[in-house]
C-alpha cells in the first residue's frame, strides 16, 4: 500500500487537493496541495471561515455550506462545481465532491478539490461555438452532410434533413442518394463525389437537387475528404447551403438585365432607323427647295412639283411605318392568354382572305401535337399574319403558293414552324439581314422591310426565338420557338 | 471653268433623290453622260459586263453610292468591287451617300480605302459643284 507521502505526492502530480474533515468537532484540515494552491488563512482563523469569505466564489458560497452540512450531519454525497480564488488572485474551476466513505468510518471525512479549470473551458469553448454553428446553420438555412464511403452510410443533420423537407428520422439510402439532385445535375455530382472520393479533391458547386416530392431547389454544396490515421479516404463531409430564394432573384435579376439591354438596344437601332427614313425625305426636300431656288424659268419651277408631292407622300407613308411599330411594341403591356392555334389562324385567314383568294394560295394547319399556347393573342395572330403574306408575297412565279403550318413540344418547349413553296432566299448572303428593317432582298413593290423586323420584335419581347432555313426556288421555313 | 465630268455613276434606290441629282448635274451641266443603277447589284453586273468586255472607255470617273438599297446594298456592293476596282487602269473616286447619321456607318464606310469621303444628304448643289470639278478632266 501507498504511504500518506506517496499518496500525496500522486495526488499532487493530478493536481488533487484536499481536506481532512473532523465529523466530531467539524474542524478542517487542508491537504499541503491545497496550501500552496491557496494560502494559508491568518493564524487566528478558522480554515473553514477563511475559505468561505477569502477563497469561495461568492456565488457558490451557499451551495457550498448547504452541501457541507449535509454531508457532515447525514453523510450525504457532495458535488459541485465551484471557483476559487488561488494565491495568484486569479479565479480557477474546480470539481468539489467527496471521497466515498466505505468503511463507515464516521470520525472523519475527505473532500477532493480537482483543477477542472481546462475541461471547463474547453467546455465553454464547445458550447459557445455550438450556439454560433447552430445560429449561422439556421439563419444561412445550412446543413451538414457526412458519407461513410467504409461503411456505405449517409448521416444528415437536422437542417439538411430540413433543405431537403424530409421527415427528422428519414435515413437517406446510399446506394440510391443521387435521386436527390435534379437529373441534368447527375453528370456533375458523380464526377465531383468520384474525385473527391478517389483523389481527394474538394468541390463547391451550385446546384439543383430534388426532394422526395420531386421538387427543384438551389443549393450551394461544398465536399472535402475525410481522411483516417493511415490516411486513406474514408469519408465526405460537408454542407449544403439552402440558396434557392437567392439563385431565383438572381436568375429573374439577370432575365430582367437580359431583356433590358434588348430593349435598349432595339431603342437605339429604332432611333437611327427613326432618323434614317425620315431623313431620307427631309433631305429630298431640301434639294427640291434649293432647285427651286435656282430654277429660272416658271416651267422649270412648274416640272418640279410633282417631286414635291412624291416626297411628301413617302414621308407620310415612312411616318405612318413608325407608328405602326410603335404601336405593335405597346401591345407589350397586354397580358399572356391561353389561345388556341386554330382560333388564331382561323382569324388571320379571314382579314387576308382577298389576297389568299386572289393568289389561289392553299394553307394547311396541323395542330394536333400542341392544339394551344399561353401567349398574347394580338402577338400570335401578328405573326401568323406577317409569315404567311410574306409567304405569299414571295411565291414562286410557276406555282401556285402552298403554305405549311404545324405546331409541335420539342424538349418542353413549344414551337411553330410556317415552311412555304416560294422563291426561297440566298441565305449565305441575307440570313443575317433577314429580320433588319427595311431590308427587301426581292425586287417587289410591295416589299417595305418592316414585316420580319416586327415578328422577331415580337418573338423575342416574350422571350422566344426566330430562325430560317430556305433554298432558293424551293422554299422558306421559318421556325419559332416560344 | 473647263473641267468637266465625263460619266457620273449613282447607285441609289431612291427614285426622288435620283430624279434631282439628274436635274442638278443637267442644269449645273456637271456632267456629259449619267450611269443609273437602282441596287448594287445591277451597278456590279455593269461593271463585271465592262470587265469581260475590256471596254474602259464607258467606266464612269465619279460613283455616288447608296448604303441602304434592295438585293445589294453599299456594304455589299464595296465588298465586290474592290475585288475588280484594281483591274481597271482607270482613276474611278467614289463617294458613299447616305442620309444616316449613324456614327457607325461613318465609321465603316471610312474602313474602305477606296471611299473617298462619306456624304451625307442632302447634298448642297456647291457641294456636288465641287466634287464634280475636283473630278472633272481638262476639257478634250
Amino acid at each position: 500500500m501507498l504511504n500518506d507521502i506517496q499518496l500525496n505526492s500522486i495526488l499532487e502530480d493530478f493536481d488533487i487537493a484536499y481536506w481532512k474533515i473532523n465529523l466530531l468537532n467539524k474542524e478542517v484540515s487542508w491537504s499541503e496541495h491545497f496550501n500552496t494552491l491557496v494560502g494559508k488563512p491568518e493564524l487566528s482563523e478558522s480554515n473553514f471561515d477563511y475559505f468561505l469569505k477569502e477563497i469561495l466564489h461568492s456565488d457558490y458560497r451557499y451551495d457550498f455550506r448547504i452541501y457541507f452540512e449535509k454531508l457532515t450531519e447525514e453523510n450525504e454525497a457532495f458535488s459541485i462545481e465551484v471557483k476559487l480564488k488561488l494565491s495568484n488572485g486569479k479565479y480557477r474551476w474546480f470539481e468539489c465532491r467527496n471521497l466515498i466513505n466505505k468503511d463507515n468510518n464516521r470520525k472523519t471525512a475527505v473532500l477532493l478539490f480537482v483543477n477542472i479549470h481546462q475541461s471547463k473551458r474547453d467546455q465553454y469553448t464547445i458550447e459557445e461555438n455550438f450556439f454560433y454553428y447552430h445560429e449561422t446553420a439556421q439563419m444561412t438555412n445550412t446543413g451538414g452532410w457526412y458519407i461513410d464511403i467504409v461503411n456505405r452510410n449517409i448521416y444528415w443533420d437536422n437542417v439538411t434533413k430540413k433543405i431537403i423537407d424530409c421527415p427528422l428520422d428519414y435515413q437517406p439510402p446510399y446506394e440510391e442518394h443521387f435521386k436527390f439532385y435534379a437529373p441534368q445535375e447527375h453528370a456533375t455530382v458523380m464526377s465531383a463525389f468520384e474525385k473527391c472520393e478517389k483523389y481527394g479533391i474538394p468541390f463547391k458547386l451550385e446546384l439543383k437537387m430534388r426532394n422526395l416530392y420531386h421538387k427543384d431547389f438551389w443549393i450551394c454544396a461544398t465536399g472535402k475528404p475525410v481522411y483516417n490515421e493511415e490516411q486513406k479516404i474514408i469519408g465526405i463531409r460537408g454542407v449544403f447551403q439552402d440558396i434557392n430564394k437567392q439563385k431565383i432573384n438572381e436568375l429573374n435579376l439577370q432575365n430582367s438585365l437580359d431583356i433590358i439591354a434588348t430593349q435598349n438596344s432595339r431603342l437605339f437601332n429604332f432611333a437611327h432607323i427613326v432618323s434614317h427614313s425620315l431623313r431620307s425625305h427631309s433631305s429630298n426636300l431640301c434639294l427640291i427647295a434649293e432647285l427651286l431656288k435656282e430654277a429660272k424659268t416658271d416651267t422649270d419651277k412648274v416640272e418640279l412639283i410633282p417631286n414635291v408631292t412624291d416626297i411628301s407622300e413617302n414621308l407620310d407613308s415612312a411616318i405612318n411605318q413608325l407608328n405602326e411599330i410603335v404601336n405593335k411594341q405597346t401591345l407589350l403591356r397586354k397580358e399572356r392568354r391561353i389561345i388556341s392555334f386554330e382560333k388564331a389562324l382561323s382569324g388571320v385567314m379571314a382579314s387576308t382572305s382577298s389576297l389568299i383568294n386572289r393568289e389561289n394560295a392553299k394553307i394547311v394547319a396541323e395542330f394536333h401535337n400542341l392544339k394551344e399556347i399561353s401567349y398574347i393573342p394580338e402577338y400570335l395572330e401578328s405573326i401568323l399574319l406577317n409569315l404567311i403574306t410574306n409567304a405569299i408575297k414571295y411565291k414562286h412565279p410557276g406555282r401556285k403558293p402552298v403554305i405549311f403550318i404545324q405546331t409541335y413540344m420539342k424538349n418542353e418547349t413549344p414551337f411553330l414552324e410556317i415552311s412555304d413553296n416560294g422563291l426561297g432566299i440566298d441565305l449565305d448572303r441575307y440570313g443575317d439581314k433577314m429580320f433588319g428593317m427595311y431590308k427587301t432582298f426581292h425586287e417587289n413593290l410591295d416589299s417595305r422591310g418592316i414585316g420580319l423586323f416586327i415578328t422577331k420584335n415580337q418573338v423575342e419581347t416574350l422571350g422566344g426565338s426566330i430562325s430560317v432555313t430556305s433554298t432558293i426556288d424551293v422554299g422558306t421555313t421559318f421556325k419559332i420557338k416560344f | 471653268m473647263g473641267q468637266k465630268v465625263e460619266l457620273a455613276c449613282i447607285i441609289d434606290d431612291d427614285k426622288i433623290y435620283v430624279n434631282l441629282v439628274k436635274k442638278i448635274i443637267e442644269i449645273k451641266k456637271l456632267s456629259n453622260n449619267l450611269l443609273i443603277f437602282k441596287n448594287g447589284k445591277e451597278a456590279l453586273d455593269h461593271f463585271k459586263l465592262i470587265l469581260e468586255n475590256a471596254n474602259e472607255e464607258i467606266l464612269p470617273d465619279i460613283i455616288f453610292l447608296d448604303i441602304n438599297m434592295p438585293i445589294m446594298d453599299g456594304w455589299e456592293f464595296l465588298n465586290e468591287f474592290i475585288k475588280i476596282k484594281n483591274i481597271f487602269d482607270k482613276k474611278i473616286t467614289l463617294y458613299v451617300v447616305s442620309s444616316s447619321i449613324d456614327p457607325r456607318d461613318l465609321e465603316r464606310a471610312k474602313s474602305f480605302n477606296l471611299v473617298t469621303d462619306y456624304l451625307i444628304k442632302p447634298i448642297e448643289l456647291k457641294k456636288f459643284e465641287k466634287i464634280f470639278h475636283r473630278n472633272g478632266h481638262a476639257a478634250a
